[in-house]
């Protein structure tokens, strides 16, 4: 039998996540609300970690990447002039930053007399070495595209993106992006016909369906 | 199918590869990165990295331009094609087929590659060069210590296996430590960054300097330290475990006469937990003189099941067959119903391979697979089995174990020699 003079009991625990929208998050981290960064984090962190491992094919640098992503949200995000547009927000700046990122790597091996580097961290899920070789090979195919080409590509193939998306997240036009996206895949198709081991890799998996 | 659709097909299988590796992190994980954030704003340091990266790029652009000598190297292609990677030198052993390194005399095995790596397999370890590419190279830690000097290059890829568990590496400095009969496994990060996948880390562990990774795969656990004093909260981390309350110490150089993190920080224990600790850091004489102090028939009689398992480890470490099998057979006919009893026999075909007693070893492997078909070390009693078969009888005996070898244990670390096989029947 309940006690009517006893008050209603309910479980706090400390530092749960906030049942905000994003525009109520936008306004706090405008406002600096020592939770919002943290809430931010959480929210949002996933998905730029998992875009940007995808597309650079290394876990850790997509963890440096989403640093700075965040970094740059946290500094830019009074600048946001719909509050509710704040996920679209942070993926338009980590699209920037993985472009920027790219386009560092190019420099830096042309720099460097040599090609840009990929320690492809992916695919631990399984032990399958035959497809960490796939994807190892794969990315030093991605490493030779341009920077909006390969980001294109990622995000068109990987992501699942509709061209007009992949336009508006990387400001291009659709047609540019088109043009990309066929660039991109021819290449990388000619690439792999040149590399026999890949070739037939790839048809072994696809069950001799290629052959 | 026409070429367009292949190479479609392709670009397809490939894009799904890559998202089927990418996983959402962890709970963990992303309370690690906010810590991470967290200090980088506190620190004040907010400029965004890639600026910086091209002030400095656009300083280096500058300094290079006025030699004109970057453009005329590009331009004949030097520095573009490194030399393959190759072996150059074996000292303190030798390369035997197979890979397999040999040590000869106590002071272990260093392998120096052409391009300055070096690879060293500290004294009474045992470890394979499973194979060399242009690219890199792979090497197998079957068991004990090894430490690695890598030489940064972003052509090349270099592979160390120990167990389970497989370390990615490019340029860097580290140690590893696998012990097969109390399944640790230890990392040790000096320098660089590797990637550690295998049981219980999980699919992946990035490590980055100062970092150690201690697994121990019977008790389910695996801790991560820092070298740093000031251990941030959250870094050391436990699979299913509870982190020991130790401190936060490195864990020392694998092999090496001091005490391991857990030994400097346990309390002081009985003989059989003082002889697992020193079985884990590498001090096989102190359990070696111990015995010989008390007599060594004394000691087989009375030893318990685990300190008898502990001393054929030390035995087996420091060379002494004879002390081992004595130590192991004693185990069996003590412990007879115990699992220790069963581990024993697969180790007793260790100890017949240390005597090079190839079919001797194949007859206790054997043993030990009717016995534990599933058990800890089946794979690397068929792995080892398959590897003596051919030295015995030859390929095409040997390709019928690599057949079961492969239906069994697909991704196990003698899978390539057992595929070699297969092929070569």
């Amino acid at each position: 039998m309940s006690n009517p003079a006893r008050p209603s009991l309910a479980l706090v625990v400390a530092g749960t996540r906030r049942e905000v929208s994003d525009a109520e998050l936008a306004r706090a981290l405008v406002e600096k609300d020592t939770w919002a960064a943290a809430e931010a984090w959480h929210r949002f962190a996933p998905m730029v970690l998992t875009t940007a491992e995808r597309a650079l094919g290394s876990k850790s640098d997509a963890e440096d990447l989403a640093q700075e992503v965040f970094v740059r949200v946290l500094r830019n995000v009074m600048t946001l002039r719909h509050p509710a547009s704040l996920r679209s927000f942070v993926y338009s700046i980590t699209i920037r930053t993985l472009k920027s990122e790219l386009r560092y790597r190019r420099v830096k091996a042309w720099l460097s007399f040599g090609p840009t580097e990929t320690l492809a961290e992916l695919d631990h899920s399984t032990p399958d070495l035959e497809a960490r070789e796939l994807l190892q090979k794969f990315y030093a195919m991605l490493d030779r595209l341009s920077a909006r080409d390969r980001l294109a590509f990622v995000l068109r193939r990987v992501e699942c993106m509709t061209v007009e998306e992949i336009a508006a997240a990387m400001e291009l036009s659709p047609s540019t992006v088109k043009r990309s996206l066929a660039h991109a895949s021819a290449r990388l198709a000619r690439w792999i016909e040149s590399a026999p081991a890949v070739a037939e890799l790839l048809d072994g998996r696809l069950g001799g369906r290629g052959a | 199918m026409t070429e367009p659709d292949r190479s479609e097909s392709r670009l397809a299988a490939l894009a799904g590869l890559v998202r089927l590796g990418v996983k959402a992190p962890t709970p963990l994980a992303l309370d690690r990165g906010f810590a991470s954030l967290r200090a980088r704003l506190a620190n004040g340091s907010h400029e965004p990295r890639f600026r910086l990266r091209v002030l400095a790029l656009a300083a280096w652009l500058l300094a290079c331009l006025g030699g004109g000598a970057l453009f005329a190297a590009r331009r004949h292609g030097l520095a573009r094609s490194p030399a393959p990677v190759a072996v150059s030198r074996v000292e303190g052993g030798a390369i035997l087929e197979g890979g397999y390194l040999a040590e000869v005399g106590r002071a272990g095995v260093r392998l120096y590659f052409n391009e300055g790596s070096q690879f060293a397999l500290m004294p009474g370890a045992r470890g394979r060069l499973r194979s060399v590419t242009p690219e890199g190279a792979r090497l197998a830690l079957d068991h004990g210590s090894a430490s690695f000097r890598i030489t940064p290059n972003l052509d090349r890829r270099w592979w160390v296996e120990a167990g389970p568990f497989v370390v990615s590496v490019k340029g860097t400095r580290f140690s590893v430590r696998w012990d097969p009969t109390v399944e640790e496994f230890v990392v040790r990060l000096t320098q660089g960054k590797v990637v550690v996948s295998g049981p219980i880390v999980g699919d992946e562990f990035v490590l980055r300097p100062g970092q150690n990774l201690e697994v121990n795969l019977s008790k389910h656990e695996s801790v991560i330290r820092e070298d740093a004093e000031e251990t941030p909260p959250g870094v050391a981390v436990t699979a299913s475990a509870p982190v020991p309350s130790a401190s936060a110490a490195p864990v020392p150089e694998p092999a090496a006469s001091a005490p391991s993190v857990r030994a400097s920080a346990a309390p002081p224990t009985a003989p059989a937990r003082r002889w697992r600790e020193a079985v884990a850091g590498g001090q096989w004489d102190r359990i070696l003189s111990d015995v010989e102090r008390d007599g060594v028939d004394q000691s087989l009689r009375t030893l318990s099941n685990e300190e008898l398992f502990e001393l054929a480890d030390a035995a087996r470490y420091r060379r002494r067959p004879d002390l081992a099998r004595a130590a192991l057979l004693a185990e069996r006919e003590r412990f007879p119903s115990s699992s220790r009893a069963v581990d024993a026999l697969f180790l007793l075909g260790r100890v017949e391979e240390l005597e090079a007693r190839p079919r001797a070893a194949i007859e206790r492997y054997d043993g030990y697979l009717a016995l534990a078909p599933h058990g800890t070390y089946a794979a690397e009693a068929l792995g080892r089995k398959l590897i003596l078969v051919e030295e015995t009888a030859g390929r095409d005996a040997a390709s019928r174990v690599a057949e079961e070898y492969l239906s069994r244990f697909p991704s196990g670390s003698y899978a390539d020699a057992a595929r070699a096989l297969s092929r070569a029947r």
